[in-house]
C-alpha cells in the first residue's frame, strides 16, 4: 500500500497526513523507518561509487594543479609553450628552444617529484597511524624521518671514508636505500617501546619519537662537522626539505622505491581496518598481524626513506592529510589509502609551487611552507587528543 | 566436525595457568565456562582461538592443528588464519577502536574474512536487528553505551558465521568471553536465547561467564575452573548442585546453598537440549 502524501506534520506521538490523525503504533513506525532507511543508510555510507568519486575529484584536481605549476615560475611562458613541451616528452623528441628546455628540464622533473614524495608521504602517515592505533603516530614525529636523514647523510659524509664501497656499490639507489634502513631501524625501536601486548601507549611513543629525533639532530650535527665544503652544500636542504635537488635518475629510482610500497599498502587496506578494532580482532578475524604488520611498516619506511633520500625531512604531510581526511569520508582504509595518496601528492604540489614562486627568484625550502600548514593542525590534533587521554 | 582441545597446558613464569585441561565442542553444544576470577576462563579461550602458545597439549579444528606446543608444530599451525575465521567467531571482552567507525561499518567487518561486504548487506541488516542495533546504524561506535557497543560487536561476530543459517551449522563455532558484563538483564537473556538459536542450527558455542542463573538457564554443559584446573565439567545440572559451588567458589554453605537454589530456579527457564533430554541430568537435578 502506497500512501501519496502532501502535508506530513508531526508533533510528538500524533503524525498528521493531509489532514488525517493517525496514530503512531509499533507496527507502523516499524514499517515507515525500516522499509526504505536500510538502503538510503547505505548510500550515506557509500563506500564504492562515492569513494571512485572522491578519487577522480582529487585526480583531476592534481592535474589540473601540475598544469598550474609547470606554468607559474619566474620564467613567463605561453599556454601553447606548455602543450609544445609536453606533446615533445610524449614523442620524445630532443629538447628545442628555451621554454621547452625551462618546462622539461626544471619543472617538470620538479612536479613529478612533488606528487611523487607527497603521495608516499601520506600513505606512510596513514599505515603508521593505522598500525599504531593513533592519529599522532606520524613518521616525522615518531623520528623515523629523523633516523631516515641521518643515515643520508652518513651515506653523504662518510662515503669518500668509512662507508667507501656503499655509494659505488648502488649509484643512484644508494641514499634511498640508506635512509630506508635508517627509517626502518627507528621504526622497529620505536615499535618495540612503545608497544605492550599489542596496546600502543602513545605518551611513550611520542617521547620515544623527540628522544630518537634529537639523538638523530645531535649525530647529524656531529657529521655536518666532519663535512667537507661541497659536502656541507649537499647536505643544507635536508635540515628543511627541498624538492629542487632531483635529477632525472635519482626521481625514476625514488619513484619506483615509492611506488611498490606504495600499491602494497593500498593492498593491505582490509587488515589496516580490522586493526582498527585491535589486533587481537584482528587476529580472530582471519589475519596474520604480526607477518602483516611488519610489512606494512617496512612499506611505510620505504616511502618515507626515499622521500627524505631525495627531498630531505618534510614534515606534516602524513600527519595532516589522513587527518583531514578521516574527518571527511571515516576511517575505512579501502577509501582512505588511495584518497591520501592523491590528496598527498596534491597538497605537497601546491606547496612546492607556492615555495618556488612566493618569493621568486629565491627558493623557499617546502619543508618551511608545509610546516606553515602543519603546525596549527598539529596543535588542534593535540588538544582533541588531550581532552580523550588526559 | 569438533574443536577439540586435548590436555592444554599454559603457564607464566612458575605460575600454571591451566593444567590438564580437555574440552570437546560438538555440534550444537552450548557449554558456559565459570570459575572465580582468575580461575583460566579466558586463558582458555585464547587457547581455543590460537593466540596463546601452549606449553603443552593440541587444539584442533574440524581436524585441523590450529595450537600446538611443539615450536616446529605451532609454526605449521594456524597456517591458514582465515579459514579458521570463517568457521570460528570470536567475541573478545571489550573492543575500542582507534577511530571512530560507525555502527554499520563495524557489522561489516565481520564479513572481513570471506571479503563479501557488499554482498552481504542483508545479512548485516539481520544481525543488527537481532542484536537490537539496527536503530544505531549511523551512530559512531565509540559515543555508544558499553551494553551497545557489546551488542555491536555481537552483531559482527554472529555476522562472521552467518552462512550458518542458511543452511546447517556445523562445523561452525562461536566463542564468547564474558561478553555480557556491560549488557541489561533483558538483553543478556534475549541475547543468550538468540545465541542459542544458533547453537540448534549446529553451531558450537562456548561462553565465558559470570552470572550463574545466565549460565544455568542457557546451557546444556558447564565447564568449572579453579586455578587453571577442571574441577566439574558435565551437565548444566552441576550448578544445582551446593557442594560444586561450594568447591568451585569458595562460597561458604549457606550461600552456595542459595545460589543453588537459586540455579534450580533458572534451570526451569532452560530450553534444554533435545537430544539430550533423557541424559540422566534429571537424576542429579533431583540430588
Amino acid at each position: 500500500m502506497t500512501i501519496k502524501a502532501d502535508a506530513v506534520t508531526v508533533k510528538g506521538e500524533a503524525l498528521t497526513v493531509n489532514g488525517t490523525n493517525i496514530k503512531l503504533t509499533e507496527p507502523l513506525i516499524k514499517r515507515l523507518t525500516h522499509g526504505q532507511a536500510w538502503w538510503s543508510a547505505l548510500s550515506r555510507q557509500g563506500p564504492r561509487s562515492g569513494g571512485l568519486v572522491a578519487c577522480l575529484l582529487v585526480f583531476c584536481l592534481c592535474l589540473l594543479t601540475a598544469l598550474w605549476s609547470l606554468m607559474t615560475g619566474p620564467m613567463e611562458l605561453q599556454s601553447n609553450d606548455l602543450w609544445r613541451a609536453l606533446g615533445n616528452v610524449v614523442q620524445g623528441q630532443p629538447v628545442a628552444g628555451s621554454a621547452d628546455w625551462v618546462i622539461r628540464e626544471l619543472r617538470l622533473p620538479r612536479v613529478m617529484l612533488a606528487m611523487v614524495v607527497g603521495a608516499g608521504l601520506a600513505v606512510a602517515g596513514c599505515v603508521t597511524q593505522g598500525v599504531f592505533r593513533n592519529p599522532l603516530a606520524d613518521p616525522g614525529l615518531i623520528g623515523v624521518s629523523s633516523g631516515a636523514a641521518l643515515a643520508a647523510v652518513a651515506v653523504i659524509v662518510l662515503s669518500a671514508t668509512w662507508l667507501e664501497g656503499w655509494k659505488g656499490l648502488t649509484g643512484p639507489w644508494a641514499l634511498p636505500l640508506a635512509a630506508f634502513c635508517g627509517g626502518l631501524i627507528v621504526t622497529l625501536v620505536i615499535y618495540r617501546l612503545g608497544t605492550r601486548d599489542g596496546q600502543t601507549q602513545v605518551a611513550l611513543l611520542l617521547l620515544a619519537g623527540i628522544a630518537i629525533n634529537v639523538l638523530a639532530g645531535a649525530a647529524t650535527g656531529i657529521l655536518t662537522y666532519l663535512a667537507d665544503d661541497q659536502q656541507l652544500r649537499d647536505m643544507t636542504f635536508w635540515s628543511m626539505g627541498s624538492l629542487a635537488n632531483g635529477r632525472s635518475a635519482e626521481i625514476t629510482a625514488a619513484t619506483c622505491l615509492i611506488a611498490v610500497p606504495l600499491f602494497v599498502s593500498i593492498s593491505r587496506a582490509r587488515v589496516l581496518n580490522a586493526m582498527l578494532m585491535g589486533e587481537q580482532v584482528a587476529r580472530h578475524l582471519g589475519y596474520s598481524i604480526q607477518r602483516d604488520k611488519r610489512l606494512l611498516l617496512a612499506c611505510a619506511a620505504l616511502m618515507v626513506g626515499a622521500g627524505v633520500a631525495i627531498s630531505g625531512m618534510i614534515g606534516f604531510i602524513g600527519l595532516v592529510v589522513p587527518h583531514l581526511l578521516r574527518l571527511v569520508i571515516g576511517p575505512d582504509h579501502r577509501l582512505l589509502l588511495p584518497l591520501s595518496a592523491l590528496s598527498g601528492a596534491w597538497l605537497l604540489l601546491i606547496a612546492d609551487t607556492l615555495a618556488r614562486t612566493l618569493m621568486a627568484p629565491a627558493d623557499l625550502p617546502v619543508g618551511l611552507v608545509m610546516a606553515v600548514i602543519g603546525g596549527p593542525v598539529f596543535l588542534v590534533l593535540l588538544i582533541q587528543q588531550s581532552r580523550r587521554w588526559l | 566436525m569438533t574443536l577439540h582441545a586435548n590436555n592444554l597446558h599454559v603457564s607464566v613464569g612458575d605460575k600454571a595457568l591451566l593444567t590438564d585441561v580437555s574440552l570437546t565442542v560438538n555440534p550444537g553444544d552450548r557449554i558456559a565456562v565459570l570459575g572465580s576470577n582468575g580461575a583460566g576462563k579466558s586463558t582458555l579461550l585464547n587457547c581455543l582461538t590460537g593466540e596463546r602458545r601452549l606449553d603443552q597439549g593440541a587444539v584442533w579444528l574440524n581436524k585441523r592443528l590450529i595450537n600446538g606446543h611443539d615450536p616446529q608444530a605451532s609454526s605449521k599451525a594456524d597456517n591458514d588464519p582465515r579459514a579458521r575465521a570463517r568457521c570460528m567467531a570470536v567475541m573478545p571482552q571489550n573492543v575500542t577502536l582507534a577511530f571512530p567507525l560507525r555502527v554499520h561499518e563495524v557489522v561489516a567487518m565481520g564479513r572481513s574474512p570471506h571479503q563479501d561486504e557488499a554482498m552481504t548487506r542483508h545479512w548485516q541488516r539481520d544481525a543488527m536487528r537481532l542484536m537490537d542495533v539496527w536503530h544505531l546504524r549511523d551512530r559512531e561506535y565509540p559515543r555508544l553505551s558499553g551494553g551497545e557497543q557489546q551488542r555491536t560487536q555481537m552483531a559482527r561476530v554472529l555476522v562472521q558465521i552467518w552462512e550458518c543459517r542458511e543452511t546447517t551449522g556445523e562445523g561452525h563455532y562461536l566463542l564468547l568471553d564474558e561478553c555480557f558484563s556491560a549488557a541489561d538483564p533483558a538483553h543478556q537473556h534475549t541475547i543468550m536465547d538468540k545465541v542459542g538459536e544458533f547453537a540448534t542450527a549446529g553451531v558450537g558455542v562456548v561462553a565465558v561467564m559470570h552470572d550463574m542463573a545466565l549460565a544455568a538457564a542457557w546451557a546444556d554443559r558447564v565447564v568449572l575452573l579453579k586455578n587453571g584446573e577442571v574441577v566439574a565439567s558435565g551437565p548444566v545440572e552441576l550448578l544445582t548442585m551446593t557442594q560444586v559451588l561450594q568447591n568451585v567458589y569458595d562460597l561458604p554453605y549457606l550461600l552456595a546453598h542459595h545460589y543453588a537454589r537459586n540455579n534450580r530456579h533458572w534451570l526451569a527457564r532452560n530450553p534444554g537440549d533435545l537430544v539430550g533430554a533423557d541424559e540422566p541430568s534429571a537424576v542429579l537435578f533431583g540430588s
